[in-house]
């Protein structure tokens, strides 16, 4: 419970820090957002007029507590550049609200995919003694390893969509209309991000339980008369899991952060797209808040492999 | 009864067995004593079916009570084998820290044993787990099976392999080493218990130990090994009292034990203690640990390591620091030398660098580098702290060249590297590192725990000639009681963080006042 607690405290530190520091940021880049909305054309009253809605006449200071306060509230601000009508901005939550499914769908089909397969395959890559098993194995990890992830998105789209039509590419289905047809979707840019990430955490897997092999206590268990079953799964695995574990939160902090190649490859309207648009349009509410969201996600993985380790390995909650 | 029949093994290269016949009898306790990589470890894996896929039994066979369980040429049969470890044979390693699986609990690996070679319901192993806890004297034994290997202490993991090694009563079981990582008290314990196992389940014991005290305090019959041969083998006190070979003497003559009476000259308190100044003296120190807290906002502990050590050391002297691991020898050796400053209480020398002598000669050399490079290394160091002492490259070269000779290495060791020397001549090249510069005072962390006993000897030879010759005052630290009294004039006992006895090394041998160091020298 103080574990919880203190870990709570740090995440809302982090966030603090984080917010105060994306909002300087904004303050800090060249670039005039009201010249950016309403182009080089505009009269300076409509420039004034406008300063005036958005705020910007008020001293940083006090935008950022407003900005703050009305993230407390549940009010996560309007974009610059979007209107839900002619004369209302769209709210962001809206506008995050519609994209932040597609990318957290996707974050989790490919989790799914990247442990359901690459665990199997590292104890079994471990396990083979056949060296032609073993050779080939270590090419196609490597391969799948190498290949840039625009490249496999595109090989993907041809193997299932084009040559196999299990899909149609560029034809998203929004999960608004069909949620499986979504899902049936989403199945194959997930896999174009899953499959390097099972092939280094196959191969991370099975080096981490060769290594352990090599441990006295494995000998011990050899000792008691264990089959080379039950050594694998009962006594190597669960130590072997401890570095795949830190490696699977690094990838799938990643993943959540958003794919920005493969949303633009399949054409998904993600989190991803969306910041690269925010960017470059300067809609600073918007990326603000996106860098809050991946922040909070980057954290809250890493607080689960935290977790995961404490089960794992008795020895780290002692310390 | 097991026979091992002109057994050799093979790795990728030449046979590191070769040739060797054994014998146990039911009840009997056989000693296997040798020098690291004589072969006695590799015999005892082939013996239990536990030796690496890389090994080859290029000859001869194992029986056990007539069951043939391994033969030259014919691949190992693993089921069979499956059957017999654990249940009929059973093996006792040397590093109980990592012995054990540390994700699991103790008890659910030690009734793993049952499992595997019995019927018995969950309940019933439960109980027979508890009962063999009881029996190898582990106290609390409920929580004891609830235990992670992390929350036990060494002796306690051992005493837990113990248990799973015998709840079956197997009718041989095989210790290798089982007691060198542990301290000297524990030891003892252990070996009483493995003993009394012996004695009650009569079991044939092959007991594995580089340690002659040991192997003559345990066993009825010894086997010295060398270069994977056996070359003596008899009754243990035939061996220890007319061996035969020249090796076996040699290994007997090497063995640090008081029974000897130590040649010396006169001793510092002759030559003028008390009139000349100390080289070291510490004056009621207390040396303190940060003790770390994850939290954010948590308060750094000061613990207290070491508290209120009051000494002084002079030249020419060696003081003996004994003590098991944790009491504070380390922590107080390097606050002596400056390496921590968090300290209460005074220490001041007269000599401005102080070296000293670790005990993985493996660890503490760079490997990068080649020996001449490491030895002129300190005297860069010199020099650059003080220009005055800098000396030129041929200079340096000149005195690390010199110094080579004086620690009895020849000069083509100058270009070699670390990985191209056995442990001896890198304990000799870490002496050579801390004596280069002439130091009048050196702090020796256990210099020799980690060598075979012939080399011990000879390394404890090399330090005191060099401590004579120059002079030398040397903090001596050590858990073998033996090694102190060769090599101190001077002992300190030290417990948890406190000198608790000091003297004269021949007094506090023949009349120790505290209980613990009573123990200590029971222990060795």
């Amino acid at each position: 419970m103080a574990y919880l607690g203190k870990k709570l405290i740090t995440l809302i530190m982090t966030l603090f820090l984080v917010s105060a520091a994306a909002f300087l940021a904004f303050q800090i880049i060249p670039g005039d957002v009201v010249t950016s909305i309403l182009g080089t054309e505009a009269t300076p009253e409509r420039e004034e007029q406008l300063r005036e809605e958005l705020g910007f006449n008020d001293p940083p200071v006090m935008r950022y507590l407003h900005w703050v306060g009305g993230l407390l509230r549940g009010d996560l601000g309007t974009s610059y550049r979007y209107s839900k009508n002619m004369n209302e901005r769209m709210p962001v939550s809206e506008l995050i609200g519609d994209k932040l499914p597609v990318t957290l769908w996707l974050a989790a089909l490919s989790t799914v995919l990247i442990i359901v397969i690459s665990l199997p395959l590292g104890v079994l890559w471990a396990k083979s003694r056949s060296h032609a098993v073993d050779a080939a194995l270590g090419v196609v990890t490597q391969t799948a390893m190498a290949v840039p992830s625009f490249f496999l998105g595109i090989l993907v789209t041809y193997c299932f969509g084009v040559v196999l039509k299990l899909f149609t590419p560029g034809k998203y289905v929004s999960y608004r209309q069909s949620f499986s047809g979504f899902l049936g979707y989403l199945i194959f840019p997930a896999l174009s991000i899953a499959i390097p990430k099972i092939a280094m955490t196959a191969r991370f897997l099975r080096n981490s339980m060769l290594t352990e092999l090599g441990a006295d206590y494995v000998r011990t268990a050899c000792g008691k008369g264990c089959s080379q079953r039950r050594v694998m799964y009962g006594h190597v695995l669960r130590n072997a899991l401890m570095p795949v574990v830190t490696f699977l939160g690094m990838i799938i902090s990643e993943i959540v952060a958003g794919s920005i190649v493969i949303e633009q490859v399949f054409g998904l309207p993600g989190i991803g797209r969306l910041l690269i648009s925010s960017i470059s349009n300067r809609d600073f509410p918007v990326v603000e808040i996106l860098i809050l969201y991946i922040t909070s996600a980057v954290i809250l993985v890493y607080f689960l492999v935290d977790i995961l380790y404490r089960v794992i390995d008795p020895r780290i909650s002692e310390k | 009864m097991i026979r091992i029949e002109n057994l050799s093994v093979a790795f990728d290269g030449p046979e590191v067995v070769k040739n060797v016949s054994l014998e146990i009898g039911d009840g009997e306790i056989l000693g296997v004593v040798g020098e690291s990589g004589c072969g006695k470890s590799v015999t005892a894996l082939t013996l239990m079916g536990l030796s690496p896929r890389t090994a080859r039994v290029t000859s001869g066979r194992i029986l056990y009570d007539d069951v043939t369980l391994l033969e030259a040429g014919k691949p190992r049969d693993e089921a069979l084998y499956r059957r017999y470890q654990g249940a009929r044979m059973s093996m006792v390693f040397q590093e109980p820290m990592t012995s054990l699986n540390p994700t699991q609990r103790v008890g659910r690996q030690v009734e793993e044993t049952l499992r595997l070679h019995t019927k018995l319901t969950s309940q019933e192993r439960k109980e027979k787990v508890l009962e063999t806890f009881r029996a190898v004297g582990l106290k609390g034994e409920e929580i004891v099976y609830r235990s992670y290997p992390h929350q036990l202490s060494g002796g306690m993991r051992q005493r837990v392999m113990i248990a799973m090694a015998v709840i079956l009563h197997p009718g041989l079981l095989v210790a290798d080493e089982p007691t060198t990582a542990l301290d000297v008290t524990v030891q003892n314990q252990i070996i009483s218990l493995l003993g009394e196992i012996n004695k009650k389940q009569k079991n044939a014991m092959l007991f594995i130990t580089h340690d002659l005290n040991l192997a003559r305090r345990l066993c009825s019959r010894v086997a010295v090994m060398k270069d994977g041969r056996i070359v003596e083998t008899g009754e243990t006190e035939q061996i220890f009292e007319h061996p035969v070979q020249e090796y076996t003497r040699q290994l007997i003559q090497a063995v640090p034990s008081r029974l000897k009476e130590r040649k010396r000259e006169k001793g510092p308190r002759e030559n003028g203690r008390g009139y000349a100044a100390p080289v070291v003296k510490v004056q009621d120190l207390s040396v303190y640990y940060q003790e770390g807290s994850n939290s954010l906002f948590g308060r750094k502990k000061r613990r207290c390591v070491v508290k209120g050590a009051d000494f002084e050391l002079y030249a020419g002297e060696s003081l003996g620091l004994v003590g098991e691991s944790g009491c504070g020898k380390t922590t107080l050796s390097r606050a002596v030398l400056g390496m921590i400053r968090d300290i209460d209480g005074s220490v001041v020398h007269n000599t401005l660098r102080p070296q000293m002598i670790f005990q993985d000669p493996y660890g503490s050399l760079n490997p990068a580098k080649t020996v001449g490079w490491l030895l002129q290394e300190p005297l860069r160091a010199r020099g650059a702290i003080d220009a005055s002492l800098a000396l030129s490259k041929e200079e340096m070269e000149e005195a690390a060249y010199d110094m080579l000779r004086r620690v009895g290495l020849e000069a083509c060791y100058f270009h070699r590297r670390p990985s191209q020397l056995s442990g001896g001549q890198r304990q000799r090249i870490s002496i050579a590192q801390a004596l280069i510069t002439n130091p009048g005072f050196i702090v020796a962390d256990e210099p020799v725990s980690a060598l075979d006993v012939t080399v011990q000897a000879q390394i404890m030879e090399l330090l005191r000639n060099f401590q004579q010759e120059m002079k030398l005052a040397c903090l001596f630290i050590s858990h073998d009681i033996n090694v102190v009294y060769k090599m101190c004039d001077r002992i300190m006992v030290m417990k948890d963080g406190r000198i608790i006895e000091s003297g004269d090394t021949q007094e506090i041998f023949a009349s120790p006042r505290e209980e613990y160091t009573r123990q200590l020298l029971i222990g060795s």
